[in-house]
């Protein structure tokens, strides 16, 4: 194993036990509901973590879409290249005509993330909550992305790719990245508070009158 | 210092009362901004303060400063904050003045987090500091010590049932029609807001009226009978607890099957969905909001209604904490297409309804008079799009805040409770034998 590599894999361990800790210290637990329910949490929970990533499921997403596309583009590049890094460290190469795309996939999503950081800059209610890290954890993954285009097309910079992404993971549990997470524990609770009460997925039809 | 300990207990919370949902929310905020729109009060105002993420921020900024590393080392890299009293006081500004919990956000943020939940809990944080709204509180103060907000007395809810009583005979012609109170054994009891019996005692006739054509056997209490819950909109669990309690004991005192709650939207969420957690039990009672009540007579065909006798193009507002919060949405519509001729859709609507403005506890918090009027811009826009001359909304809060901006955005619409528009339209029993 090469250094890079070795610091990578550390790197994924102690982000991961990070995250662990984080998770167990986060709060007293929420009991589970006496109220009983008037449609399925199973169904809230399964549609927060489905359909309502689709577009046109939030407002918000069918009002920005723009902004929407650049989140997914962004998200999805971040992902890939986390799967490359993982991908680095079992030494397995990506298939032949993969690094083009990979190249394109990261490259796009570095163009998005710049241009939500633009965004941030440019929208005065954005201003207004922005702080120095979210710019600053912004540039932090689009460094990763710029070295992951590196890497993919100059195979001999892929140890400069596993040393930043090796301190994007040590950074990710102390700052807003940390959302990677508890993204995941917000949408259940959300899925489980209005599929409880049968908001989402769908309302509860009411029977029509007889007579 | 005064304000040095309401600091320290506001801080007190902020330690020992975040549970994990709210604290899940907190750390997944990315302040992306995408809420901004969904709010009435950023839309009716366009200040960059009123977005949700915003008000959010007035909680997590306290959140990272004490609970995370970057917080307590780096504050100024992370925006973390010291809570100080002035960072209270904007904590009131934000999660008073400018927010009704009404939830809308949560249905629109790009994680999935519910801001209203960490703008309640910056709520109770003020709770803490002895910063809720007066207003709040006496009305708070009043239901625990009478077991209703307006402080009515016994008599004053007897007599004004009589009188309803005797009114409603001669209305309908038909001496046979009774409001009852106290009944034990009644098989549905109807609880009340203490406003219907002040100011809005109609709205109780046309219950009346309901309940007589489907032959229901019910009751009304003369104790414990409010549904309004300021323990909540203060988010005082330990008060809000013990109102619900009083009339939910009430009705298992009664031995009545179900609780029927009055048009009351966040009564009906406080006795159907949040009672239940700060009791620790689940009611030994059905609890069921009027509005499912009538849907249920309809379906049942135990009422008939003449939708011509409410000729009138009628729109109607979904109050959030009924329907976005509540999960009674299909119902009202079920109910108003058979009560009246033309029924006009608000847009948007359902559980994406804008709040008019009044929840959250604002209509008794009279120094955000001004602002509350303000972010009701957007329903007075929106029911000013339907062009319907009537506005209806299973809500005495709604109802309230609607007749305000009727009057200020001179809307000249008729507003009324859901059981009105039936009333008007119910087909009367053919009489008993
Ligand atoms: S709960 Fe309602 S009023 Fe409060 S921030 Fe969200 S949308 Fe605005
Ligand atoms: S949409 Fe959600 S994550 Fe984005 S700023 Fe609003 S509350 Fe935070």
């Amino acid at each position: 194993m090469t250094l890079p590599s070795l610091v990578l894999f550390l790197a994924f361990a102690i982000s991961l036990a990070s995250f662990v800790v984080l998770r167990l210290g986060l709060g007293r637990r929420v009991a589970t509901p006496f109220a009983p329910p008037r449609a399925s949490a199973a169904a809230g929970v399964r549609y927060a973590f489905t359909t309502a990533f689709l577009p046109w499921a939030k407002e918000s997403a069918r009002q920005h879409l723009t902004s929407y596309v650049a989140g997914i583009v962004f998200h999805g590049a971040v992902f890939a290249a986390l799967g490359l890094l993982v991908l680095s460290l079992v030494h397995v190469a990506p298939p032949p005509g993969a690094s083009t795309v990979l190249a394109v996939a990261f490259a796009a999503g570095l163009a998005c993330g710049l241009g939500l950081l633009g965004k941030r800059a440019r929208t005065a209610a954005l201003r207004a909550v922005s702080t120095p890290e979210d710019v600053a954890a912004n540039l932090f993954v689009n460094a990763v992305l710029a070295a992951g285009i590196a890497a993919v097309l100059r195979p001999a910079l892929l140890p400069v790719f596993q040393l930043v992404g090796a301190a994007l993971l040590l950074y990710a549990p102390l700052g807003k990245l940390r959302h990677m997470l508890f993204l995941l524990t917000s949408r259940r609770y959300w899925g489980t508070y209005f599929g409880r009460r049968g908001v989402r997925p769908s309302p509860r039809q009411a029977a029509g009158p007889r007579g | 210092m005064a304000e040095a300990a309401a600091v320290e207990r506001a801080l007190g919370v902020l330690t020992e009362r975040l549970d994990e949902r709210t604290a899940a929310f907190l750390n997944a905020c990315v302040r992306c901004g995408l809420c901004a729109d969904s709010c009435h009060v950023h839309l009716a105002d366009g200040d960059p303060a009123s977005t949700p993420v915003a008000k959010v921020e007035r909680v997590a900024k306290h959140y990272r400063r004490y609970h995370t590393l970057l917080g307590r080392v780096v504050p100024g890299l992370v925006g973390a904050e010291d809570l100080t009293d002035a960072a209270l006081q904007e904590l009131v500004a934000a999660a008073f003045g400018r927010c009704t919990l009404c939830g809308r956000c949560a249905l629109t943020c790009s994680v999935g987090l519910d801001p209203s939940a960490v703008i309640r809990f910056g709520r109770t944080m003020l709770l803490a500091a002895g910063l809720v709204p007066k207003g709040i509180l006496a009305n708070r103060d009043a239901a625990l010590e009478t077991g209703n907000n307006m402080r009515l007395s016994r008599e004053d809810v007897v007599e004004t049932i009589q009188w309803l009583e005797e009114d409603l005979r001669q209305t309908l012609g038909d001496p046979a029609v009774r409001l009852p109170v106290d009944e034990a054994g009644a098989r549905v009891l109807y609880v009340l807001n203490p406003r219907e019996i002040k100011f809005f005692p109609l709205s109780i006739s046309a219950a009346g009226a309901i309940f007589h054509a489907a032959g229901e056997s019910w009751t009304l209490t003369s104790t414990d009978f409010d549904i309004t819950n300021y323990g909540f909109f203060a988010a005082d669990a330990e008060a809000a607890g013990a109102i619900s309690a009083k009339v939910i004991e009430r009705a298992e005192a009664l031995g009545v099957e179900e609780l029927v709650v009055a048009e009351c939207g966040h009564g009906y969420r406080t006795l159907r969905w949040e009672a239940p957690e700060w009791l620790g039990r689940a009611p030994k009672v059905r609890v069921v909001s009027f509005v499912e009540k009538m849907a249920e007579y309809l379906a049942d065909g135990r009422i008939r209604l003449a939708p011509t006798r409410n000729p009138l193009p009628v729109t109607l507002h979904d109050p959030c904490n009924l329907v976005r919060n509540g999960g009674v949405i299909e119902e009202q519509r079920v109910v108003l297409r058979s009560a009246a001729a033309a029924f006009v859709e608000m847009t948007p609507n359902r559980a994406e309804n804008y709040c008019c403005g009044g929840g959250g506890g604002l209509l008794a918090a009279s120094e955000f008079a001004a602002q509350r009027v303000a972010a009701g811009r957007i329903k007075a826009d929106q029911i000013r799009a339907t062009g319907a001359k009537v506005v209806t909304s299973p809500c005495h809060n709604c109802i309230d805040q609607l007749m305000e901006l009727n009057r200020h955005y001179k809307l000249g619409v008729e507003v009324k409770t859901l059981g009105e528009v039936v009333a008007d339209a119910l087909v009367p029993p053919p009489p008993v034998a």
